[in-house]
């Protein structure tokens, strides 16, 4: 090691440094363990097959079918429509649902236990994948795009809740002391007094949910709850390549406009104008 | 590699030099218009004018964090606008920069931030795990040291004063070992006291180790009490440069168009404090 | 043009004369015009989907039934869900690290205010957006014609829905950073790369962090029902329960995927606390 020829009091504060080496590379080694176990026993099924078939789905994604864009039932801007729909309905649906449930899981409106029963029902419905939920609901209402308005109206009612039940605690109670005051009863006070603080806040959520439904619709069309994710499922499962192009382009086009317009109007909705 | 050539440490050269340099932004607005400057090694210019005069756009221009439009400008030799990629980069490496919010990453340790000079000489595997050798640690600690503040070289910059920033900042300047250093109101954020500090400290830098400096400050009490050579400049035009000592009433009349003049402490007769001088 | 003559005959300010002849103008609120769209809206969907409220009424007495079914796991089903479990977790793993070290170069470079080629930075954008607007099944099913019915094929899916949100988040974080320190390196000398790791990366190394933590708890949950695909992991066994009605095996992974999502929950908010505390 080469000497270091300084003065003393450099010297001295040079070896008084903090030594956080070890615990940095006790951080580094957990990590690389728990990857490590996850990784090991991985097998990478590359073979000649996978790369022939990387090929055709590259091909198929480059050169979609342009004849799925009719006005048929079948057609891709029918298919968009009910995807749309579906979305729409079940926000609408879940938006209108949640309103009184997360009243009642705030514990700022409602008497603790209540609030902890209806939280637990919300955590129920969020610990439940939204696929499965169309699994169950499928007994209910056989397939098709009604499935998939029940599952995402009730997966909408999980997610919208817990969104508005963090801005109704966040409330300015000063305007309830007021309208007290003015012998307003409680309806009176929600009208007057809350509405108009959470509007905001309530739009807004619901317009984000709008995006994650619409997503959510492919993966729903999977288990057969309408929309266009059921005939793009189809025709992945026939490697109808060309077909999958033409599906995916559209929707990838679709959730990235919508996803824009609506980060647009929640931007807008945060700063206040309307 | 045309690498251009190391700055002489003692000589009266002809360091900077503006030629007719003007500048307009993308807006339209007139930055800077005409100016002519000669500055030479180891100089303490202060630049003084109303904000909005042109002060911090004429300092950012010689390391070229903001480009000129007309004119020539040369440093040690060198046409700055002709500098391109890791020419400007290797060029920049010789020329300090203090700014008034001193410009720290302020999560990481004084020491750390001293240390981030040698970033630009590093190679890439060093510079990603942070990893400095004790010889730079030893020259930031000295560099440290000079702007007396070792006894926080591990502490975080979050938890340092104002002044205690702006000195960090300062050594890290230093240990960047530059021929020039150019501060756009560095004591601006920092109190009448504090400010007269690292005046102080800029200063004994110059006269020290010789390095010029280029300071472009609001209070006119201390730019007259430690630079060289004051600039006036009003609304992009060089309206005095010359010696401290001549700096008279007309002068700063001149400079702030008869409105009030800013000093840092309590109002100074700014006559008395001239002829005192 | 035509947005103005719209607003001049719908939104129209109204005049309103008060007694004493003073005038207030009170300007046409949007919404009711906004009420008609929902309300068309809502119509429309009704009859595009086929809502159909009597039948849901009808069949309704299902739901109880089969939800009663989930509430009673049956235990001796651990040792199956065990291994696929397993599977899932390490699947999710994997996918996360990878995602959310790919993430990283991506979000720098979709920053607008460190990249200033703006053509690239959008390019980057869509691209980034792109990758999170199919769900991860969809890559999985996908994959799994590469790569065979295997975990990786899973965890490749994983990885590419992770850059998509994790790189969001970054560069929304990145955007709002104090570039001080960054400007202070670029001035002497640093190139972009060099001044960004030096100088911002600690700033934002808790967001990170955090972010990475947070895809990590969305990824466990979403890997769950990736195997529904067939790439392995717990997705498998639910479609094959399900599909039989075994609703009481499937009450049983529920069960462990709430486990251990609360788990991770609990062990992601301490270390999300202790960088919180600035280790």
């Amino acid at each position: 090691m080469a000497e270091i020829h300084a003065q003393e009091n450099i010297l001295e504060k040079l070896y008084s440094e903090p030594k956080n080496l070890w615990k940095r590379l006790l951080i580094l080694a957990v990590l690389l363990v728990i990857v490590g176990w996850g990784a090991y026993g991985f097998e990478i099924g590359l073979d000649e097959n996978g790369v022939n078939m990387a090929k055709s789905i590259f091909n198929g994604l480059t050169h979609p079918e342009t004849e799925l864009f009719n006005l048929g039932p079948k057609g891709i801007p029918y298919l968009i429509l009910e995807t749309i729909a579906i979305a729409f309905l079940s926000t609408v649906i879940g938006t209108i649902l949640a309103i009184p449930v997360s009243f009642l899981s705030s514990t700022n409106i409602v008497p603790r236990p209540v609030a902890l029963i209806f939280r637990a029902i919300v955590l129920f419905i969020r610990t439940i994948p939204s696929l499965v939920w169309a699994l169950i609901w499928v007994r209910v209402t056989s397939t098709g795009p009604f499935c998939g308005v029940v599952t995402q109206s009730v997966c909408s009612i999980g997610m919208i809740s817990k969104m508005n039940v963090t801005a109704i605690e966040n409330l300015d109670t000063g305007v309830l002391e007021a309208l007290d005051a003015c012998g307003a009863n409680t309806f009176e006070k929600i009208r007057v007094g809350v509405l108009p603080q959470l509007s905001a806040s309530f739009v807004s959520t619901a317009i984000y949910r709008f995006d994650i439904n619409l997503k959510d619709a492919t993966l729903l069309g999977i288990v057969g709850a309408g929309g266009i994710g059921s005939p793009l499922n189809d025709a992945i499962g026939n490697m109808r390549w060309n077909r999958v192009g033409a599906f995916l382009i559209v929707l990838i086009v679709m959730v990235v406009i919508i996803e824009f317009v609506s980060t647009r109007i929640r931007a807008r909705l945060a700063q206040g104008r309307r | 590699m045309n690498r251009p050539p190391l700055l002489p440490k003692n000589g009266a050269l002809d360091m900077i030099e503006f030629k007719d340099v003007s500048k307009t932004y993308p807006n339209g607005t007139k930055g800077l218009k005409h100016v002519n400057l000669k500055i030479e090694q180891g100089e303490f210019l202060a630049i003084i004018g109303l904000s909005g005069a042109g002060k911090s756009t004429l300092v950012h221009t010689i390391n070229r964090m903001i480009d000129i439009t007309e004119g020539t400008l040369t440093v040690d030799g060198v046409d700055v606008m002709s500098l391109k990629g890791r020419e400007l980069r290797r060029f920049r490496r010789k020329i300090g920069m203090i700014f008034q919010h001193f410009n720290l990453v302020t999560r990481s340790t004084a020491i750390k931030n001293v240390l981030s000079a040698n970033v630009p000489d590093m190679p890439w595997y060093k510079t990603l795990f942070g990893y400095y050798s004790k010889e730079q640690k030893v020259r930031a600690l000295e560099a440290l040291d000079k702007v007396h503040i070792l006894d926080k070289a591990y502490s975080r910059c979050d938890e340092l004063s104002g002044g205690q920033k702006q000195r960090v900042a300062l050594a890290r300047t230093l240990d960047q070992n530059p021929s020039i250093i150019l501060a756009d109101e560095p004591v601006a954020s920092l109190d009448p006291i504090i400010a007269d500090v690292v005046m102080s400290d800029f200063a004994r830098i110059n006269k020290e180790m010789n390095i010029t400096i280029f300071i472009n400050i609001h209070h006119v009490d201390l730019a007259l009490k430690y630079a060289t050579r004051v600039i006036g400049i009003r609304a992009g035009e060089i309206v005095y440069d010359g010696p401290t000592k001549d700096v008279t009433q007309e002068v700063l009349n001149l400079v702030y168009m008869g409105k009030e003049v800013p000093v840092a402490g309590e109002k100074i007769e700014i006559e008395g404090m001239v002829i005192e001088q | 043009m035509i947005k103005n003559i719209l607003d001049r005959i719908l939104l129209r300010p109204q005049v309103i004369t008060l007694e004493n002849g003073h005038e207030v103008t009170r300007p046409r609120s949007k919404a009711p015009y906004l009420l008609l769209l929902l309300v068309i809206g809502v119509y429309i969907s009704v009859r595009t989907t086929g809502f159909d409220i009597a039948m849901f009424v009808r069949r309704f007495n299902q739901l109880p039934v089969i939800l009663g079914r989930i509430f009673q796991p049956n235990f001796g089903f651990f040792s199956t869900v065990w291994p696929r479990l397993v599977e899932t977790i390490k699947m999710s793993i994997v996918g996360t690290v990878l995602g959310c070290i790919l993430a990283l170069p991506l979000s720098i470079v979709s920053s607008s205010n460190i990249m200033r080629h703006r053509v690239v930075l959008w390019i980057v954008r869509v691209l980034i957006s792109i990758t999170r607007s199919l769900p991860a099944v969809v890559y999985a099913y996908l994959f799994s014609f590469v790569f065979g019915m295997t975990t990786f094929a899973g965890s490749l899916a994983i990885a590419v829905f992770t850059v998509g949100i994790v790189a969001k988040m970054m560069y929304e974080n990145i955007e709002t950073i104090d570039l001080g320190a960054f400007e202070a390196m670029r001035s002497f000398g640093g190139t972009t790369l060099q001044s960004f790791w030096t100088a911002c990366m600690p700033q934002i190394l808790p967001q990170y962090l955090d972010n990475c933590l947070y895809s990590f708890e969305l990824n466990i949950r979403q890997s769950a029902i990736l195997g529904y695909c067939g790439v392995g992991g717990l997705g498998v066994l639910i479609r094959a329960r399900i599909s039989v009605r075994a609703y009481e095996d499937a009450g049983m992974i529920f069960l462990l995927i709430f486990v251990v999502v609360f788990a991770i929950d609990l062990i992601n908010d301490r270390i999300r606390s202790k960088i919180i505390r600035g280790h």
